[in-house]
């Protein structure tokens, strides 16, 4: 019986998963610097920077935000502990930088046996309890950029650590999960999670401890940096430098940042001490692969009206003639005939019956 | 000395079609593939050279050179010719499915060169002879609103037309076309039984309207409803096709395709499709007896009914023009 389908067995159909990363790189410039600061009396101007009335977070795009070709990168706020000894009913926005905070620990870090809340810790240890984040700018990347996750090992943010605000970014300190790929953690309801060690960059601002210093926490699905508040203040005052930043034009420090300032003024000042934020995201890729086997004696004829002339075979002189087609699409058919999908071939594969081939054709989900 | 190429196979990114993603939202389990087909579309094998005078290297090397589009998405625009597999190296002659259209045997295609089909009861009355006429549609017209009550029909024969061999020798069994499937706008028309099969026998002609369409196997969402029929002794719509038989088919026959057509409840009751997507006549319309709509008067939508065979891949476009009186 003449047939233009072959059935796929299960010995012709697997599945397989791959993992893609893109490498993102985003500079310093962008988040501060390359386009205008949102107006002063509100609106977004041309400004890649978008303010809400709620002031809770702030929104960085990579082109002004009014543009169609804009694309949202990330979002970024910073909050305290209610037991942060910065907690203050007198501070500026103080119920909302907790808030933040508890919205944040409650979807990343998840309460304890007692269903209270717990803190972000620096190691992941629970147990010790000394070793608490309690004041933190969180850095919230869009699914746009990380796609399924970020790859572990590949994230390192720069920040500039001048004591100075105006040259904030003559010395830096660079924030990356370096063990990303052995040590996760495990233990938060949002996935895994690495610790972001803190390093020099340019300038030697980091005070030498011995070790590197825990200065972070990358949330790898959730797609969410923490940086601790204390990368900015001196080692005298229970940070990390050689001396404490000043975070605005003011002169605050990062405590008095974080009390006397809005969020959104906090996350001016931190996006004016990023330099260079990079990592590579990944994709799950899904893939089922059909084997479509032509066999030597199978699709040696065609269906194509030019392929006949009064019903005789144009590409044969004689009966004794092999006869010979050439293919440029496969489909892949339901039961009841229907076309599901189609991968085409770059050129023509010749069929005859002295060859056989078999195409594997790949459906990514 | 070089490296032998050892990729074995060839790897090729599918996409979905429309009608897979559809299938794959539903989430019904409708989504599943089973078999493969390959193609030829882009194919012309009218420059397959077999008599070049260089030797058989040369045969194929401007076909190998044909550049191959990229997939379509849109199910039905792909896949049209497929390629097939028969056990045997020694054909020489394929069957194809022609159009059978002599007159006086209800078959015969309307003068306009195409199959018509007056959609609803003004328009077949109109072509009768005026209000409840009793005229005969004629060639060519099929009766859209009633289509159990006329001879009209499509008729498609298949086997190997060529005068080289005697329609009375018998065509291997192998190419013989068992199942065909008819594709046809969903929006306009539906497929009815052929006046000799069992399904429009069974009651006498005044209720012969009661009997129902065709159930298709499945409507894409382009709204191309497919119809699958098979030969079988008490199907109405493939039979068998003898060599006796006047037939289009010069050489030895298969089976025989027959069907009518019904106009779908929207164009019978509306006007909506021939304002979105048809044409005001310009020309009269007319049956055999003289009868006709006057140019300006009527209203249509050209479509097309394709006939494909499931075993032997051959495809066949009808033209169908629905029409619809003002």
């Amino acid at each position: 019986m003449a047939t233009t389908f072959k059935i796929l067995t299960q010995k012709d159909v697997v599945s397989t998963r791959n993992l893609l990363h893109e490498s993102i790189p985003i500079t310093g410039t962008i988040v501060s610097g390359t386009y205008d600061e949102p107006p002063a009396g509100g609106g977004l101007g041309s400004s890649n920077i978008k303010n809400y009335s709620h002031g809770l977070f702030q929104s960085v795009y990579d082109y002004p935000a009014l543009s169609s070709s804009a694309n949202h990168i990330f979002d970024l706020t910073a909050g305290y502990s209610n037991s942060s000894a910065l907690s203050a009913s007198s501070n500026t926005q103080n119920a909302k930088k907790i808030n933040i905070y508890n919205e944040m620990a409650q979807v990343l870090v998840g309460f304890d046996e007692n269903n209270d809340l717990r803190r972000f810790d620096e190691d992941g240890d629970f147990v010790n309890t000394a070793t608490k984040i309690d004041d933190a700018y969180f850095i919230n990347l869009t699914r746009l950029l990380t796609k399924d996750e970020v790859k572990k090992g590949s994230f390192t943010l720069e920040l500039g650590v001048s004591h100075i605000h105006n040259n904030a970014n003559t010395a830096s300190v660079l924030l990356q999960d370096s063990d990303g790929n052995t040590s996760y953690k495990v233990n938060s309801p949002a996935g895994e999670y690495g610790i972001l060690y803190a390093t020099n960059g340019s300038g030697t601002e980091l005070i030498d401890n011995g070790t590197p210093w825990k200065a972070g926490l990358l949330y790898y699905q959730a797609g969410i940096a923490v940086v601790t508040a204390s990368l900015f203040e001196s080692t005298t005052t229970g940070g990390m430098l050689s001396g404490s930043c000043k975070m605005d034009e003011g002169g605050n420090d990062i405590d008095q940042s974080l009390t006397g300032s809005s969020i959104s003024g906090n996350c001016d000042n931190f996006r004016n001490r990023m330099r260079d934020l990079s990592f590579n995201n990944t994709t799950e890729l899904n893939s089922t692969v059909y084997f479509c086997r032509a066999n030597h004696n199978e699709f040696n004829y065609s269906a194509n009206p030019t392929y006949l002339s009064a019903s005789k075979l144009v590409v044969k002189n004689n009966s004794s003639d092999i006869p010979v087609s050439y293919a440029t699409t496969v489909g892949l058919y339901s039961p009841d005939n229907e076309l599901l999908a189609v991968a085409k071939v770059s050129e023509p594969l010749k069929k005859d019956p002295t060859n056989e081939f078999t195409l594997r054709v790949r459906l990514d989900y | 000395m070089g490296f032998l190429d050892n990729s074995g196979d060839i790897i090729l990114d599918a996409v979905l079609t429309d009608t897979g993603r559809m299938r794959l939202a539903k989430a019904d389990g409708s989504f599943k593939i089973s078999k493969f087909a390959l193609g030829d579309d882009e194919i012309d094998y009218g420059l397959y050279d077999k008599n070049n005078a260089s030797g058989s290297a040369y045969y194929d090397i401007t076909v190998l050179q044909t550049p191959v589009l990229e997939a379509f998405t849109n199910n039905t625009s792909l896949l049209k010719s497929k390629l097939m597999s028969l056990n045997r190296n020694d054909v020489l002659y394929l069957p194809v499915v022609n159009l059978f259209t002599t007159a006086g045997k209800g078959s015969a295609k309307h003068s306009s060169g195409t199959f018509v089909v007056p959609v609803d009861k003004t328009t077949v009355d109109n072509l009768k002879g005026g209000n409840d006429g009793n005229g005969s549609l004629g060639a060519g017209l099929l009766n859209g609103y009633q289509p159990n009550t006329d001879i009209s029909h499509i008729s498609c024969h298949q086997g190997l037309n060529t005068n080289e061999i005697s329609p009375n020798e018998v065509l291997a069994r192998d190419l013989v076309e068992t199942q065909y499937i008819v594709e046809v706008d969903n929006r306009l028309g539906r497929i009815f039984p052929p006046p000799t099969a069992p399904q429009a026998t069974n009651t006498n002609l005044t209720t012969d309207t009661q009997i129902a369409s065709a159930t298709p196997s499945f409507v894409d969402d382009d709204n191309i409803a497919s119809y699958i029929f098979s030969f079988s002794r008490n199907s109405g719509y493939v039979s068998n096709l003898g060599g006796d038989t006047e037939s289009s088919i010069l050489g030895p026959r298969g089976t025989r395709l027959q069907f009518r057509i019904g106009a779908s409840l929207d164009t019978r009751t509306s006007t909506y499709l021939f304002t979105q997507i048809g044409s005001l006549s310009t020309t009269a319309l007319a049956n055999a007896a003289g009868s006709e709509l006057a140019a300006s008067q009527w209203r249509f939508i050209d479509s097309t009914v394709r006939v494909t065979g499931v075993n032997t891949g051959y495809r066949l476009d009808i033209p169908v023009r629905f029409a619809k009186s003002l």
